[in-house]
């Protein structure tokens, strides 16, 4: 029996290892036919880091609607964070032969291998929101102009706090820096507060990590450094829930127009944001346009299908939302949908 | 015959589903009929490229789940085996890199980016093991204070950013998956040999199920710990070798959620929680199976949380199941 069943997990590995070995060395498949051509539904691979903010679930909710929308079927797979399996998980994608994938990058370089891999199987990859590092391999990336939107975010805010009269003490949170979205987002707000030296003044810069508690710690710690601070800007709107703890525990949650108002701007456009700004307490949110950023996918890859060109970055330029443009945008604001 | 051959003769009366429950093959038979139920309803499991992607993603975890065997049969457990390797990642890559490299373009710098990495590795572990034996600490308390030092470490010396450009040649070693098995095959040989037929692996044994007789006996019962957790960590080190060649990049959370699936898949397999259970053959086939259900579910479309809930749930099951294998004797 004992060695039957050594015997039999052998077979299996052994079976395993002739697969693997062949899979490095096989050819690869054909290409795909052009699109248009009749046949069935195309299918869509949709990779996904994680599920641990609005924005992810929004966008994928997107996806889901979008390909609907086109007759394509989608598959989808979430890494849970992590890198290895996010690469398993698309080439899954390939082996299954789909027309198409859409991958949220874990970060920038470790999807490299899973882009050269789909490149070999002449199937169009999609990066969306996170763009891959440099390399001969082949994908678009459909990003928010991380760095204009944050910094027209934070250019109506600086124009608010002017509107006082007097200097303002500035905090900003600062996301993961393995994320380039983050340092886009870091780099926005620096050169908008470097144009107005003599409106803000940055005392804190709260290093996140894309991590609610660490944010909710850095602040606190900031106002208790810093009592006088009125200006706080928050990479992702993720965060918000923490400042405004903070902010409630020092009694320093108020209004627009209310005396003591911190400015608060943030990014995204999640429905956290859209009820501080509904209820008057937000200031503007830079937002990602997350149906233009889905769409833009969905046609670079049938475009990728029908040989025609495709670019290497297709950004989105996104909007400002603030107390002042409020009815006229919401309806584009993903975090305003029910 | 192994020490956990030896633990408890079965009644000739015993029934069947009794019988199964103590079987040392219970989980590959579970494996085997879980494949063959699921094969034919879920698109693509039973492809010779499927297959191939299994292998390549079950061999790392199998080299972490090897070391955690190990820390569980004399009696331990490895909470910081996900940090060992993100801390062994990045250093790996901080010696290789092309692009920030120490060595980078020497002809030197992938072995010295293994020799490296494996000396974090078993440095790491020797500490560990230290900090159990000789302040008498909870493992758990010890290894979970021990990840989260080092994860942070690992993300304070690389402010977060992931080291790329590696030679092709570390690339290869968990990118190939031929070159991932003619590796693993005698790392897992060498380790079943040891537990198996050397004295070493009888102490571990022995110290897993009653350290105080095996004191009494002459087992040197602290350098036995010591060892399991410096072995526990170079196996967590080799590990990181084939993550970080598969993902072309050093990272500083490389393996963050895998904790999970390294007990879990060696809990499955067999080896006892309560130490001096476990072999190198059984953690094969928990990882096999654990790898199963994960890349079948993915196949079958289910959202990310039924496949969380789902893993979650089998580990538990397994968890009980060595429970009730110790009331049953």
């Amino acid at each position: 029996m004992k060695h039957a069943s050594i015997s039999a997990l052998a077979c299996l590995l052994a079976a395993a290892w002739l697969a693997g070995c062949g899979r490095s060395d096989a050819p690869a498949p054909a290409p795909p036919p052009a699109a248009g051509s009749a046949g069935p539904a195309l299918t869509i691979g949709v990779s996904f880091e994680t599920l641990q903010t609005g924005f992810w679930v929004a966008s994928l909710d997107a996806f889901k609607a979008e390909l609907g929308r086109r007759n394509l079927k989608m598959i989808q797979a979430i890494a849970d964070g992590d890198a290895n399996r996010q690469i398993e998980q698309v080439k899954n994608f390939i082996t299954r032969k789909v027309d198409g994938i859409v991958m949220v990058p874990k970060d920038a370089k470790a999807c490299l291998p899973v882009i050269k891999a789909a490149n070999a199987a002449h199937i169009p990859i999609v990066l969306f929101n996170r763009p891959p590092d440099k390399s001969d391999a082949k994908s678009t990336a459909v990003v928010a102009d991380n760095f204009a939107l944050t910094k027209e975010t934070v250019t109506y805010m600086i124009g608010e706090a002017r509107k006082t009269g007097r200097k303002h003490k500035a905090m900003v949170l600062i996301g993961d820096l393995g994320d380039i979205n983050a340092i886009g987002r870091r780099d926005g707000f620096e050169a908008a507060v470097r144009e107005a030296p003599e409106t803000i003044e940055v005392v804190a810069r709260v290093p996140t990590e894309w991590n609610q508690e660490k944010a909710q710690a850095g602040v606190v710690n900031a106002l208790q450094a810093h009592p006088d601070l009125s200006f706080i800007f928050t990479s992702s709107d993720f965060l918000f829930p923490s400042i405004v703890s903070a902010l409630t525990g020092a009694g320093k949650y108020k209004k627009v127009g209310e005396p003591g108002h911190v400015l608060l701007g943030g990014f995204d456009g999640d429905a956290t944001a859209w009820q501080m700004l509904a209820d008057g307490y937000l200031d503007a949110t830079g937002v990602q346009d997350v149906y233009f950023e889905v769409e833009a996918c969905v046609n670079a890859i049938l475009d990728a299908r029908a040989g025609k060109p495709v670019p290497e970055i297709v950004k989105d330029p996104g909007f400002v939302i603030h107390q002042g443009n409020l009815k006229e945008k919401s309806a584009r604001m993903w975090g305003a949908k029910k | 015959m192994t020490a956990a051959a030896t633990t408890h003769p079965q009644p000739e009366a015993a029934s069947l589903p009794v019988r199964l429950l103590r079987s040392e093959h219970l989980v590959l038979l579970l494996s085997a009929l879980y494949f063959l139920a699921l094969a034919p309803f879920t698109p693509g499991f039973a492809s010779v490229g499927n297959l191939g992607n299994l292998l390549s993603t079950l061999l790392p975890l199998f080299v972490a789940a090897m070391g955690q065997t190990v820390v569980l049969i004399v009696g331990g457990i490895d909470l910081s085996a996900t940090s060992i390797i993100a801390l062994c990642s990045i250093t790996g890559a901080a010696v290789a890199s092309g692009d920030q490299g120490w060595l980078a373009g020497s002809p030197l710098a992938v072995p010295a980016a293994l020799a490296a990495m494996l000396a974090v590795g078993g440095l790491v572990g020797l500490f560990n093991g230290l900090a159990i034996t000789r302040f008498r600490m909870p493992p758990f308390i010890v290894t979970l204070t021990t990840m989260m030092f080092f994860s942070g470490l690992a993300i304070w010396l690389t402010r977060s950013r992931n080291i790329g450009q590696l030679p092709a040649a570390f690339n290869a070693l968990g990118g190939k998956t031929w070159l991932t098995l003619l590796l693993c095959l005698p790392l897992a040989a060498g380790a079943h040999f040891m537990l198996s037929r050397s004295v070493w692996g009888r102490w571990l044994y022995a110290t897993g199920h009653n350290p105080r007789a095996a004191l009494v006996s002459g087992v040197p019962v602290a350098g036995v710990v010591v060892s399991a957790y410096v072995v526990a960590g170079l196996l967590a080190a080799v590990a990181a070798v084939l993550y970080t060649g598969q993902a072309e990049s050093g990272s500083p959370v490389l393996a963050q959620r895998l904790l999970l699936d390294i007990v879990g898949a060696t809990v499955i397999g067999g080896a006892s929680l309560f130490g001096g259970r476990g072999r190198i053959l059984w953690t094969l086939c928990g990882v096999v199976f654990l790898k199963l259900i994960d890349n079948s579910l993915n196949l079958l479309d289910l959202s990310h949380f039924t496949i969380m809930m789902v893993k979650g749930g089998v580990i538990l099951l397994a968890a009980m199941l060595d429970a009730l294998r110790r009331r049953l004797g």
